[in-house]
């Protein structure tokens, strides 16, 4: 039996409770019963006590009367009055004998004894005659019990009248078998008669008991008895009594005579034992259903508590399923519905948690978690069957100008139209695509070779090629994707997607569509990731420099600005030039962190210098990515007022790709950035494909040759005239022209004589760092003008 | 009743002498006058008596004897009628005198002589509660005290008595108590006190 459970301890505790009831009314009955029966045995010998001495006196009555019949008995009245004593003798020896007398004699008036039936009657009898007829000279007699040669006698004494009293007889009666059983017959107590010996030893007259039993009796008897006494307890064999001792005569020499009357307790207590073999019976019935009913309570009560806890304990386990069927309006019931409610609730729960741990709630595509469990399943059952299996992996290009544009609610839109698309090129039941994030997608491809792998990734492309349309908005895209797979490219999920990643990466650099990962180009990725973070960590660290390029007004060699730009002395590699960490720049967006930090050094140079009195204007490039940042004119308006700068003191540079990437958008950013006032320009000019067109309708004012152009026009006559169409192209839509790589003095005059407006190279001034720019300054000296040679023919 | 039977009694002893008186009182033990007690004067001077023996009664009426006590001079015969409607048998186991009449009913045909000094205890065998004393004397000086325990002897002749007081109270064997009178023919008083008590008269 297990003490913790509740229902062991329940039934316990009933069973202790009723126990403990039985056993009090057991104790309390069974003490009433004893003392009850004691009462009952105490009052039984009293009135045992009461007929034994009337039984006596009734006795004594008899011989009394029987002797007064012969004092009456005229003819021994007459021969006590003629003294004629062998006539007294023999009448005395007859009547005794005819009333059961075993001595008789007659006393005389003067004390003496006239006449006996014995001898010589003893001392005691003598005495107790005198004392006798004494007691009773003013009554008609009287009775006495006495001791007699140790035995108990009872005599009478009766005066004989004629008709004065002229003596008295004594008879003497045995106290015998006779009157002790006729009181066992009225009374059903054991009765025994014992006369103390001289000696002081109990010794037995007669008794009702066995001889056996009257002797250990004897034995218990207190040696001097005073009166008449309760013995409540006396162990006479195998029996209790219970006693009351009756001192019926004391004699002399302390003699003493008692009769013992005895009650047998057992027999007094038998009925009640029935009784209380009734109770105990009733007891044990009672213990017994008790026991049954506790048990049948505590079950009512636990087995729906352990069923529950099984419930709860398969709760615990992820088991939702089992239903709770316990029914009932108490406890237990509303208990059962709370862990039912409870049950429900912790499984729609999960449900939901699964949901959003393993599905992506936008398109309801599994996510990169569950995706990476099908990978690796995907693996392993590959790996199995000695096969391979292919991922893809999908990023749109510019869906974040999209979003930018067309809203947030549309981007999503979009997602969710992309998932539907690649969900319909998959040709098999085991494909799957999911979303791993933001314009990200994943193709998983099991049991694909590579060949199949790059037919699903161009069949996905085409089917992007077709444009979307959500609402009355149509929306042409591209991606890149990127293939990996196993057993080639890695072991794992991780490696997998991260290949993939790679090669995706690559793709969309490339503008290819698709690149099957190589681990070729791991490398230079890997480079490119660590690149990242340590760009990052160099723009804490202030790794990067200032450096900026003089510009000169050609016609009078006047430095009238300078060109922004960043280097980048890394801690243990040394100096980094912008060509290896501006690209990456721009297609991880950090370039926006770059452009913020350059600006910010740019105005503060530039205030520097405007407070020394010299006023250049300082020119920044922007890239893509800054021109679709809405934020940046007030970024900028921001940071040309915290350094007290007009917006005219600043000049904002941009390549024709970085425009045309999304005209819309950057006509949008420079004609906000133009109505605050700030200069812009275009960069690189003739490298790209912009439309004249649309050149013309930018708010722009500057317009900067590419050196490419420049380098060689001193020896490549197409250079020449490009940059001198050019130059003419700028001013007719009323541009400043710069021409940028212009390292020779021949190059100057050439420049000056096409009417370019300003140069920048390396005949200057390679860039330098901004805080040796004032220094630069002051030792630049303009080469001497050959005069005017206008004429001078191209 | 009582007072006539001492009259009768008295006077019939003392017809023959006109003489003086004597008077005597009987005390009890507590000092208080004893009635029914039988006062006699025995000569003890040799002086001669007179022989007083007219025959005596005492009858039964009622289950009881009357007198309850008597007195009569040695030789005197008395007789017992019986004026009940049951029979008696008068009994007396006495020393001084034994006899029995046995159940009878009317006057019987002969009286009793007693003729021995003492006192004789009557009863009835039939009926233990009858008893009834007398008193045989050896002089004619006889009386029973009346209520207020006086006696009175008369027809005394001079000389030496012996004044003797007897009461039915004293023991069977107890002798009758005794006092020396010295009577000269002139009024006299005497006071006679017995170890008993008195019982009052029924």
């Amino acid at each position: 039996m297990r003490w913790h459970r509740l229902e062991n301890r329940i039934v316990a505790l009933f069973i202790v409770l009723i126990l403990l009831v039985q056993l009090a009314g057991f104790v309390a009955i069974r003490k009433a019963i004893d003392e009850n029966a004691r009462a009952s045995i105490r009052d039984e010998l009293i009135i045992g006590e009461r007929v034994f001495l009337r039984l006596l006196e009734q006795n004594a009555d008899k011989l009394t009367q029987g002797a007064r019949l012969l004092a009456s008995d005229f003819g021994f009245r007459q021969a006590i009055g003629t003294d004629d004593r062998g006539t007294i003798t023999s009448v005395l020896e007859n009547h005794g004998a005819r009333i059961g007398a075993t001595l008789s004699m007659l006393i005389g008036t003067d004390q003496q004894i006239k006449a006996s039936t014995q001898a010589y009657p003893s001392a005691d009898l003598q005495r107790s005659a005198l004392e006798l007829v004494t007691k009773g000279a003013d009554t008609n007699g009287a009775s006495e019990t006495v001791i007699v040669d140790d035995s108990l006698f009872q005599i009478v004494a009766v005066p004989v009248r004629a008709p004065v009293v002229i003596g008295w007889i004594v008879m003497g009666f045995p106290v015998d078998q006779k009157l002790i059983s006729d009181m066992r017959a009225l009374s059903s107590l054991q009765v025994s008669v014992m006369v103390s010996t001289r000696g002081g030893q109990w010794q037995q007259d007669v008794s009702t008991l066995p001889k056996e039993e009257s002797g250990m009796l004897m034995h218990q008897l207190p040696q001097k008895p005073g009166n008449s006494s309760f013995i409540p307890q006396l162990t006479i064999g195998d029996n209790d009594y219970s006693a009351r001792l009756l001192v019926l005569a004391k004699g002399s020499s302390n003699q003493s005579a008692v009769a013992v009357l005895q009650r047998s307790i057992s027999e007094a207590v038998a009925p009640y034992r029935r009784l209380q073999l009734i109770l105990l019976t009733i007891s044990v019935i009672g213990v017994v259903m008790a026991i049954f009913a506790s048990a049948f309570v505590a079950r009512r009560i636990t087995s729906p508590l352990r069923s529950l806890a099984d419930i709860a304990k398969r709760l615990g386990a992820g088991d939702y399923r089992a239903r709770i069927e316990i029914k009932g309006g108490d406890e237990i019931g509303k208990l059962a519905d709370a862990f039912e409610s409870m049950r429900t609730g912790i499984a729609n729960r999960e449900l939901e948690i699964r949901r959003l741990a393993y599905w992506d709630p936008l398109t309801d595509l599994p996510n990169r978690v569950q995706f990476a469990t099908l990978l690796n399943s995907a693996i392993e059952r590959a790996k199995a069957s000695n096969g391979q299996c292919h991922i893809l992996m999908m990023d749109l290009d510019r869906f974040q100008h999209v979003n930018d544009v067309l809203g947030h609610s549309f981007g999503d839109s979009l997602l969710r139209e992309v998932g539907r698309r690649l969900e319909q090129q998959l040709e098999r039941e085991n494909d799957k695509v999911a979303r791993l994030g933001g314009d990200e997608y994943a193709i998983l491809l099991p049991a694909t070779d590579v060949t199949e792998a790059i037919r699903q990734a161009k069949r996905i492309l085409q089917s992007l090629e077709m444009p979307i349309s959500i609402g009355d908005q149509t929306v042409d895209l591209g991606a890149g994707i990127g293939i990996s797979g196993y057993p080639e490219n890695g072991q794992n999920s991780d490696t997998l997607l991260s290949s993939a990643e790679v090669a995706m990466y690559v793709a969309k650099r490339r503008g290819s569509g698709f690149t099957v990962y190589d681990p070729s180009i791991d490398k230079s990725s890997q480079e490119s990731l660590s690149l990242l973070s340590e760009l990052r960590r160099a723009l804490d660290r202030n790794e990067f420099l200032l450096y900026a390029q003089p510009k000169v007004e050609l016609a009078t060699g006047k430095v009238v600005g300078a060109e922004a730009l960043v280097r980048w002395v890394h801690p243990e590699k040394g100096f980094i030039g912008p060509d290896n960490f501006i690209p990456f720049a721009e297609t991880t967006g950090f370039i926006r962190m770059l452009t913020s930090w350059m600006l910010n050094r740019t105005a503060i140079l530039c205030a520097e210098l405007q407070k020394k009195g010299i006023t250049l204007k300082f020119s920044v490039n922007l890239s893509t990515r800054d021109l679709l940042d809405q934020d940046l004119p007030t970024h900028f308006a921001d940071i040309l007022t915290r350094n007290q700068l007009s917006p005219s003191s600043m000049c904002l540079e941009i390549t024709e790709s970085a425009i045309m990437d999304d005209p819309i958008r950057a006509q949008l950013t420079l004609e906000r950035l133009h109505g605050m006032g700030v200069e812009l320009a275009i960069d690189d000019f003739g490298t790209g494909y912009s439309s004249l067109a649309y050149l013309k309708r930018l708010p722009v004012d500057e317009l900067k040759i590419d050196k490419s152009f420049v380098m060689n026009m001193e020896h490549d006559a197409d250079d020449a005239k490009i940059v001198k169409s050019t130059i003419d192209l700028g001013h007719n839509l009323g541009l400043r022209v710069v021409a940028e790589g212009l390292e020779t003095l021949a190059v100057w005059h050439l420049l000056k004589q096409m009417g370019c407006d300003q140069a920048q190279g390396y005949y200057m001034s390679k860039p330098m760092p901004g805080d040796r720019f004032i220094e630069w300054l002051e030792q630049w000296k303009a080469p001497e003008m050959p005069g005017q040679s206008e004429n001078m023919a191209i | 009743m009582l007072k006539a039977a001492i009259v009768l009694t008295v006077s019939a002893a003392s017809v023959p002498v006109v003489a003086a008186t004597v008077t005597v009182q009987v005390l009890d033990v507590a000092g208080a006058p004893v009635p029914n007690a039988v006062v006699y004067a025995e000569p003890t001077g040799g002086q001669t008596v007179a022989k007083s023996l007219k025959q005596a009664e005492i009858e039964q009426k009622d289950i009881k004897f009357f007198p309850l006590v008597s007195v009569v001079q040695v030789g005197t015969p008395v007789l017992f009628p019986n004026h009940d409607k049951v029979r008696h048998h008068v009994y007396s186991f006495s020393p001084a005198k034994t006899f029995e009449l046995k159940l009878y009913s009317g006057v019987p045909t002969s009286p009793i002589v007693f003729d021995k000094v003492g006192t004789v205890v009557l009863g009835c065998n039939i009926h233990d509660q009858m008893v009834a004393y007398l008193q045989v004397v050896n002089t004619p000086y006889f009386a029973k005290t009346d209520m207020s325990g006086h006696a009175k002897l008369e027809g005394l002749t001079n000389g030496k008595y012996a004044l003797k007081a007897w009461y039915f109270k004293m023991g069977p064997n107890e002798a009758a108590m005794e006092q020396p009178l010295n009577y000269q023919g002139a009024d006299m008083a005497a006071s006679v006190k017995l170890a008993v008590k008195a019982v009052p008269v029924q």
